[in-house]
């Protein structure tokens, strides 16, 4: 008889879920783009069910992670921090992972992978410089989608320099660029590249090995991949699932739970 | 009584300094405001005053005192003068503001100015070189000055048979205190960080005679505990202030317990004891001379990296598996200090994380998922 386990990662602004079978297989999942605090978790909850067309009786185990992990009482069996769930999730993925690089809404992780068990991290300080968070206080800015900063930093002609990644005074440097006519590619390239430097700075602390895998949120943006993939001089590695990671890394210690229970 | 009784009775006093203070006014002493660090609190107790240790408070918001202060003074800087201009200390008698620090030499000036007419400051300069012979003297000169202050507000002088039994009562709190840290650890499933927080803390709130009569009790019944079954893990905590009791509580929801600190507000403090026989003015300056391993202190031998490796050690012989450092914000010396840390702890391959923390911090989501993870990390290796 099959195991069914599912993994919550409540973010700071997001939900993501994933029900596996057997510790094997994706059989669900399910993304509300709200996260804790917010009816998002439910949401996401109701939505992985559906997507595998179970209900909550049959799941064998349930983990949350997550910033909002402690806030799923009654629903979660059990939960754990997310830079071990990432570990894991990144592990599955990319069974040779030996860096994880997790740019999540509000933190940025890096992670040392080593026999597939996390070795070591750093994050970073309470600032949210560098995060997803800083990206969409960019976009609004530069009254662009968050989701098409990749895309309009391809077209970029031209260095601009974002020295701050400071979110306050960074967004004091986008303005007086807008203010001197500077074209917005140009600018959000400038703005992937300071990101990137950010978590340079963060990966050294750690020590970068190969292979490098990037997950969370702002692996989607292919800007920030690139231009940490110049800076640390590594190949990174993403995945369609990278915003399911976390989940997906609880849904893996689910299983190993529902094993020992 | 039982060993929550007494811990209870510790923590309320931790948790309200300002009843304290109300409490020893009502009883007929003067009281003495003391900021960080190393201040010979001796001469407070020698002058018949209760000393109050001033390290900031995880209750107050900053408001008042950014009249005086940069952005980047520590919050526990920010927060002692925040006390003294909001009423929070109106009862006190004096103060003693040690100028050991870059934010606390200027502080000192700034607690001068806002307290003129209102309150004593009573300046302290430690010496930088403080083993040589110089710097004896030095010391010896600022103490005095300490002293002749503390004399003003008393009305008298301060004799060398009251300061040598103070000296007594100090050595014995330390010796007190040094035995329920160690015990601490060999009960950590009795006494968790929370409570383990409040003993040392109440220290800076109580007669002396008073906290050791008690702590003695205390580790007496803790002494006589079977030795504990912990399954959680075991860390040594590093910093300044390690007091939140936010930020206690995540250690304690995650099974960790505190095998030693290199705290400046616990340890560090107490570490060394003072001659109670002979000059006790002597013996005082010679009792700072003696601190070491302190990131505020000059180290002469500072290449071989004494501090680090001082730590290290204190991790391994401790029995932790690993170290949380507690960085303050806007801490330079803890900052400056922090590659030579890392040094060592790498060297000896000892896992740690660093914690960015200040005391107007309200959430504690990125610290707690930090122990969580590394508590995760511990557990695997």
């Amino acid at each position: 008889m099959s195991v069914y386990t599912m993994g919550i990662d409540v973010g700071s602004t997001a939900s993501k879920c994933v029900i596996m079978r057997d510790g094997e297989e994706i059989v669900g999942k399910s993304l509300v783009a709200v996260g804790t605090g917010t009816s998002g978790p439910q949401r996401a909850i109701e939505g992985v069910l559906a997507d595998a067309n179970m209900a909550r009786e049959d799941m064998d185990f349930v983990l949350a992670t997550g910033y909002g992990r402690n806030s799923l009482e009654g629903l979660a069996d059990m939960q754990m921090s997310e830079l071990s769930c990432h570990a894991r999730g990144a592990t599955f993925l990319f069974p040779a992972v030996r860096t994880v690089i997790d740019i999540g809404g509000q933190d940025v992780k890096v992670i040392e992978i080593e026999n597939g068990m996390m070795k070591n991290f750093v994050m970073n300080d309470k600032c949210a410089a560098g995060t997803g968070r800083f990206l969409d206080v960019m976009a609004r800015v530069l009254e662009v989608n968050t989701h098409d900063l990749g895309d309009l930093g391809d077209r970029s002609t031209r260095e601009v320099g974002i020295s701050s990644t400071c979110t306050v005074f960074a967004e004091s440097e986008v303005i007086s660029q807008l203010a001197m006519g500077t074209d917005k590619c140009d600018i959000i390239a400038g703005i992937h590249r300071s990101v990137a430097a950010r978590v340079v700075g963060l990966c050294h602390r750690v020590g970068v090995r190969d292979q490098v895998v990037m997950t969370g949120g702002v692996a989607q943006n292919h800007g920030i991949v690139r231009a940490l993939q110049d800076q640390l001089q590594h190949d990174i590695h993403t995945s369609p699932l990278t915003q399911y990671n976390g989940a997906l890394g609880a849904a893996l210690f689910a299983f190993q739970k529902a094993n020992k229970a | 009584m039982s060993i929550e009784t007494m811990v209870r009775e510790f923590a309320a006093v931790a948790a309200d300094p300002k009843g304290q203070l109300k409490k020893y006014k009502e009883a007929g002493y003067k009281c003495i405001g003391v900021l960080p660090y190393y201040a010979p609190e001796e001469l407070v107790h020698a002058a018949g005053m209760v000393p109050l240790g001033m390290w900031g408070s995880n209750k107050k918001t900053i408001s008042k005192a950014k009249e005086y202060c940069a952005t980047f003074y520590c919050t526990i800087a920010q927060l002692d003068l925040e006390m003294l201009l909001d009423g929070t200390c109106d009862l006190l008698d004096g103060v003693i503001t040690p100028a050991i620090c870059d934010t606390l030499r200027p502080m000192t000036q700034n607690i001068r100015v806002a307290m003129e007419g209102k309150l004593p400051t009573i300046f302290l300069a430690h010496p930088q070189y403080r083993r040589p012979e110089f710097g004896l003297e030095f010391c010896r000169a600022q103490y005095t000055h300490v002293k002749t202050e503390l004399e003003k507000i008393r009305g008298s002088a301060i004799t060398d048979d009251e300061l040598r039994e103070s000296i007594k009562v100090y050595n014995r709190s330390r010796a007190a205190r040094r035995a329920f840290v160690k015990l601490a650890s060999e009960h950590c499933d009795v006494i968790d960080p929370l409570m383990r927080s409040a003993v040392l803390k109440s220290a800076f709130f109580m007669r002396k005679e008073e906290h050791t009569e008690k702590l003695e009790a205390l580790n007496a019944e803790l002494k006589a505990l079977p030795a504990a079954k912990w399954t959680g893990v075991k860390i040594v905590t590093s910093g300044i202030v390690v007091d939140s009791p936010a930020l206690l509580k995540v250690l304690k929801d995650n099974k960790v317990a505190i095998a030693a600190d290199d705290v400046a507000h616990e340890s560090r403090g107490i570490r060394v004891d003072a001659d109670e026989t002979g000059d006790p003015m002597a013996a005082l300056c010679k009792q700072f001379a003696e601190q070491d391993y302190d990131v505020l202190l000059y180290d002469e031998e500072s290449s071989q990296n004494r501090r680090g490796e001082f730590v290290a050690k204190l991790v391994k012989d401790s029995g932790a598996q690993g170290l949380v450092l507690f960085m303050q914000q806007f801490c330079d010396p803890e900052e400056m200090e922090y590659p030579y840390l890392k040094k060592a702890l790498d060297k000896h391959k000892i896992p740690f994380i660093k914690l960015g923390v200040d005391q107007q911090m309200r959430d504690f989501g990125q610290a707690s998922t930090a122990i969580q993870a590394f508590v995760d990390v511990l557990a695997m290796q």
